[in-house]
């Protein structure tokens, strides 16, 4: 049996189609003594459900409002079940409903889609992506067919000609997005400025009527990005409040300093460490991360949703 | 206040251990406000403070101290000591600076055998003139002390009323410290307070990258006393990761029995530790 993973994608065009493929995906893997994890919506997990039949109790089911909120926690999803059975390969079916997604997100699950292929590379774990043609714009189903390795359909796997290097579409999708001339711009080129930002943030974020628990989590990760930049980065140390497509966005600048990894943060650190949990703790906090370099330095863009119009 | 000065410090949370800094002024109002200053926020930064005063003086600071934080409960704990000139300095001409000199070399290992980081030391140096007998003799005092108390890590504010001070001495004085004392009395983001009784600190306030190595090193203080540490947490408004992860490595080097206790954790420290998962057998999250 390949250590290495897979990383298939699956486009459906209906239930049935669905649940042959997905439900001969995991039959096949618990046939094998694989563990089974399913993060999909509701009504997806029905199906498979009624394809197993009583296999499905060996299946974790995680809801999609879990495993997707942040997109990034799908990762640590997957990750803590790899770890709670070390050495036992797990099969994954992993879906959310991409059309309620915003543009920023969908870009981020470009990335999560990408990365995935050198995340999880070393371990026993075979992924499984199915796309919903139906309720799909064709731009998204770019992701299908770049990000995966391999397609699956009428019950076989086959190589996917479409399939980039990750590294060379992470770094497509790392580009800087440079902030609106008219955005609120604050000076954070001291350690003493982060908490007069957490205060900005927390004044636009009760007039802008946005939930303080979101507002809170921008503020914990406004200042981990922040943290980094001041001691990672160089100044100056830039931060930049505005609006971008439905979205709050908090765009942290500094000067520059080494390459951004296009992998740093996606996971957590290994061991319990005094360093290294910024960008993946942003991730975790807020609804989409960009993460990018160029001459005028790095840039990170915190995303956050605005509050639906009363 | 006489100008001059080389390395003046805004930020006396930060000040550099064994900073020797001076006030003159002939408004007794600034020298008060200046020793507020010094005390309010070395207090907050967790170090030890000796306030060298009258008593009336005394009174006057922990009043103007109680608006910032709870300056009964660092008295309660020794983190917050007064003294009279005479008890500081003694009341007959010392026949030996060194003399002198031995004595805050005692009270500097004291505080840290009491749990603090560092000693600060406030001091209304009116009476020192009197005490060695000339002008002279205080600016080759306050010329020592630079170097005392870079060696032995003890920052202080020496407050001096220009209303007393023949003149020219003032220059002199000014060249003879680090820097001028700040007077305006910016409130620190966060307090670390020492706690006697159950032994640790309270923190308030926000903690992150402009202060939690305050937090560290007065734990650490604490710790190396008595390796079991309760922080009482309640008024915490914000910690970052980083905050979370050093408390984390403070816990993991405890001795066996020992434990640090994050006790009325708020919402914020909840979610930083779900998210990170910087648990340890030895760091006790209670509600």
């Amino acid at each position: 049996m390949s250590v290495a993973a897979t990383h298939t994608s699956m486009v459906y065009d209906g239930d049935r189609a669905y649940a042959r493929e997905a439900g001969g995906f995991l039959r096949d893997g618990l046939a094998q003594g694989h563990r089974a994890l399913v993060m999909a919506p509701p009504s997806r997990m029905e199906l498979i459900a009624r394809a197993l039949g009583v296999d499905a109790d060996a299946v974790d089911f995680v809801d999609e409002a879990v495993a997707y909120e942040p997109q990034w926690n799908a990762y640590r999803v997957v990750l803590d079940h790899l770890a709670a059975a070390p050495g036992v390969r797990t099969v994954v079916v992993a879906e959310q409903q991409l059309a309620r997604r915003a543009p920023a997100e969908l870009v981020d699950y470009r990335r999560l889609e990408s990365a995935a292929n050198l995340v999880f590379a070393g371990r026993a774990v075979d992924l499984l992506c199915p796309y919903d043609a139906r309720a799909l714009p064709a731009g998204l189903l770019d992701i299908a067919l770049r990000s995966h390795a391999d397609l699956r359909a009428g019950g076989s796997v086959a190589p996917n000609a479409d399939f980039r290097d990750p590294l060379d579409e992470l770094a497509d999708l790392a580009g800087v997005v440079p902030p609106p001339t008219d955005a609120t711009t604050l000076d954070c080129s001291s350690h003493a400025d982060v908490s007069l930002v957490r205060r900005a943030l927390r004044a636009r974020g009760e007039r802008g009527g946005l939930d303080p628990q979101v507002v809170a989590d921008l503020e914990l990760a406004a200042s981990e990005v922040l943290t980094n930049a001041l001691v990672h980065g160089s100044p100056p140390v830039l931060v930049r409040l505005y609006e971008e497509a439905d979205m709050w966005v908090c765009h942290v600048q500094d000067g520059g300093g080494l390459p951004v990894d296009p992998l740093a943060g996606v996971v957590p650190p290994d061991d319990p460490s005094d360093h290294g949990y910024g960008l993946w703790l942003a991730r975790q906090l807020v609804a989409a991360v960009d993460v990018g370099s160029d001459t005028t330095g790095t840039h990170v863009r915190l995303h956050v949703r605005s509050p639906a119009p009363v | 206040m006489i100008l001059g000065s080389h390395r003046a410090s805004a930020d006396l949370c930060s000040l550099v251990p064994g900073t020797h800094l001076c006030a003159l002024d002939h408004d007794v109002a600034v020298l008060d406000r200046v020793a507020a200053t010094f005390v309010g926020q070395g207090l907050a930064a967790g170090d030890q403070l000796l306030y060298v005063a009258s008593e009336e003086q005394a009174d006057g600071l922990l009043g103007t101290l109680s608006q910032h934080l709870d300056a009964r409960q660092a008295l309660a704990s020794g983190q917050l000591l007064t003294s009279s000139f005479g008890d500081a300095y003694g009341t007959s001409p010392p026949e030996d600076l060194g003399t002198v000199a031995d004595g805050f070399r005692l009270a500097a290992r004291q505080a840290q055998k009491r749990g603090f980081p560092r000693l600060r030391v406030a001091a209304r140096m009116d009476q020192l003139a009197g005490l060695l007998g000339s002008s002279d003799a205080v600016v080759a005092w306050e010329r020592m002390s630079t170097g005392l108390q870079r060696e032995i890590q003890v920052s202080s504010v020496c407050l001096y009323d220009t209303d007393r001070l023949e003149v020219g001495v003032g220059a002199a004085l000014a060249r003879a410290h680090d820097g001028l004392a700040p007077d305006v009395d910016v409130a620190p983001i966060g307090s670390f307070l020492a706690v006697d009784e159950p032994w640790g600190v309270q923190v308030r306030g926000e903690v992150d990258v402009s202060n939690r190595h305050l937090l560290h090193r007065l734990v650490l203080s604490r710790a190396a006393v008595l390796p079991r540490v309760r922080l009482d947490l309640d008024g915490v408004t914000f910690a970052d990761a980083g905050t979370i992860a050093r408390l984390r490595s403070i816990a993991a080097a405890l001795p066996d029995g020992g434990h640090l206790v994050l006790e009325r954790a708020p919402a914020v420290v909840r979610r930083v530790l779900e998210l990170t998962g910087l648990g340890h057998p030895k760091l006790v999250v209670e509600s």
